[in-house]
């Protein structure tokens, strides 16, 4: 592929895009952590249970041992995963039907679901800490134009896109707080299991969100699924980028670039596009990968994976900011050294990830490397780091 | 290799108001010459002014249901609107009355709320107990995840 003819612009580009991309995740992880800190500071309601798909199996204890732990947590993940695959075979079934009206309403209708009920829940919880004196009715009201506004947000395609983007980091945060009252241990190897699921799902040729996607591709359409895109970014006054303008050139150009499918999507498009060039072809229209987590109430339409939407803006899935916010959402039960730790790990991860991404120019699931490199410095931080600092401090040697 | 879409107008994004989209590269100068004021507060990457109108008008109706945050959704999206007066007169229609409904439906909300929560047992009474949130939150159960 010639996509490296201009190697400095894929990194000018690159970091322009790249904050677009992790500021919203960084206000998504920083936002549960302080729900977390806030709602959790009471150690009575540590050993909250919390019934939900992902503790069929097995709820865990506090008198059990470690090993029993570990199965019963192993279990938990088996079902949980297996019912995410169950779920995202049905979505690429209902893709492949064209039922993208039943999608769409599906998509508004969690979306007020989970604003709404799960939004409730968060702000009773505020309130009865704080002990704020509101009333049921203006109560009632707020928490209702929230969620009907939400609803537009998301349901409608053309709809402002700072508001849009606030209200995908708020229902991710949202989701990522319930998620992190899990018990501790079906945390980590749920988080684990669906590393390795994502992996599977979009890099098998068999795996739905693989399917998904080159389907979605193949009909040049965009998958109806709760997605973070980034704004696209303006690059040259002079030529204002109208990225979505070359999904309909491509079609005119297609015969005259006399290549096949796969190349087609790649730099010789948009660089004719474009006559500054200067983005060098990581801006591909690659479709989302999509799936489906199942909530414990309801289930919805969540995109894991990070790909390059039709508007050449890098497209995020709402689960990857879910399932991130949930690793350091957990790792701030523990202690606030854990969570910088995880979040630095993370965000190290994303940037790998949205690098390949730009070598590899096709859908890439962005879970796996970010959730194990958190996770492994979660652990040694726990075990290694925190006894040497506290060692330390205490001996008053450093900081 | 996919059927062709240029002609689609929801998908077109070159928001001038040319009907017939110039496929060669390139059409915006004629556009950034005329120094075209864009209706919504994305700029380019938002609507035309057409659909705008519809936009608004739908905003507008939906918000009598109660929804004053769909009002002021409305104002802060079609803001270029209410900042260049003389632009584009039907749709200011709608987004100044968008904005006078959320102020009067919020100076009423606040009105209350505030009542309601510096007043408190004092001018309430017993009903103050059984319209404040935490209470009725206990009483139905919703606060016991936690």
């Amino acid at each position: 592929m010639d996509q490296n003819q201009r190697p400095r612009s894929i990194l000018d580009s690159l970091g322009e895009e790249l904050i677009a991309i992790l500021t919203p995740v960084s206000i998504c992880m920083f936002t549960v952590v302080l729900l977390v800190c806030i709602l959790n500071s009471d150690p009575s309601s540590s050993s909250s249970s919390f019934s939900s798909i992902a503790t069929a199996a097995y709820s865990e204890s506090d008198s059990d041992s470690s090993w029993d732990k570990f199965v019963g947590a192993f279990l938990n993940s088996l079902v949980f995963v297996a019912s995410i695959t169950v779920a995202t075979f049905i979505l690429v079934l209902l893709f492949y039907l064209r039922c993208i009206k039943f999608l769409k309403f599906y998509m508004g209708f969690s979306a007020f679901i989970v604003l709404g009920n799960l939004g409730g829940e968060i702000l009773v919880l505020l309130i009865d800490r704080f002990r704020f004196p509101i009333d049921c009715i203006t109560f009632v009201i707020l928490l209702f134009n929230f969620s009907v506004v939400g609803v537009f947000a998301v349901f409608m395609s053309r709809f402002s896109i700072l508001i849009t983007q606030g209200y995908l980091v708020w229902i991710g945060v949202l989701v990522a707080y319930f998620f992190t009252l899990l018990p501790e241990w079906t945390t980590w190897v749920l988080l684990v299991a669906l590393a390795l699921y994502d992996i599977a799902a979009v890099l098998l040729p068999v795996g739905p969100l693989r399917l998904l996607v080159e389907m979605a591709i193949s009909r040049d359409e965009d998958i109806p699924a709760l997605v973070y895109e980034a704004r696209p970014v303006i690059r040259n006054d002079s030529h204002l980028v109208q990225r979505r303008v070359w999904r309909e050139r491509r079609s005119t150009q297609n015969d005259s670039n006399d290549v096949e499918v796969s190349v087609v999507r790649s730099v010789e498009v948009v660089v004719e596009e474009e006559d500054v060039g200067s983005r060098g072809g990581s801006e591909i229209s690659v479709p989302l990968i999509d799936r489906r987590t199942n909530q414990p109430e309801n289930s919805e339409t969540f995109l894991e994976g990070i790909g390059l939407g039709s508007s050449g803006a890098i497209k995020l899935g709402l689960g990857d900011f879910i399932f991130y916010s949930v690793l350091v959402g957990r790792a701030a039960m523990y202690d606030l050294m854990t969570v910088y730790a995880c979040y630095l790990a993370i965000i190290a991860g994303l940037g790998i990830t949205l690098m390949l991404l730009s070598v590899y120019q096709k859908a890439l699931p962005a879970l796996p490397v970010s959730i194990m490199l958190g996770v492994v410095f979660y652990f040694l931080v726990r075990l290694l780091l925190e006894v040497f600092v506290v060692q330390c401090s205490s001996n008053l040697v450093m900081f | 290799m996919e059927a062709s879409r240029s002609d689609d107008p929801n998908l077109n994004p070159i928001r001038n108001r040319n009907p017939n989209p110039d496929p060669t590269p390139n059409p915006l100068s004629n556009m950034i010459s005329s120094a075209h004021i864009w209706p919504t507060i994305d700029g380019p990457l938002g609507l035309t002014e057409e659909s705008a109108l519809d936009y608004a008008r739908r905003f507008y109706k939906f918000g009598f249901a109660l929804l004053p945050w769909l009002w002021a959704v409305n104002c802060f999206y079609f803001w270029p609107v209410l900042r260049h007066r003389r632009a584009f007169p039907q749709l200011r229609n709608y987004v100044v009355r968008s904005a006078i409904g959320f102020s009067v439906f919020t100076a009423l909300l606040l009105a209350w709320a505030l009542t309601f929560s510096i007043g408190g047992e004092q001018l309430f009474g017993p009903v103050w107990d059984k319209l404040v949130m935490y209470n009725v939150a206990d009483r139905l159960g919703l606060s016991g995840l936690a």
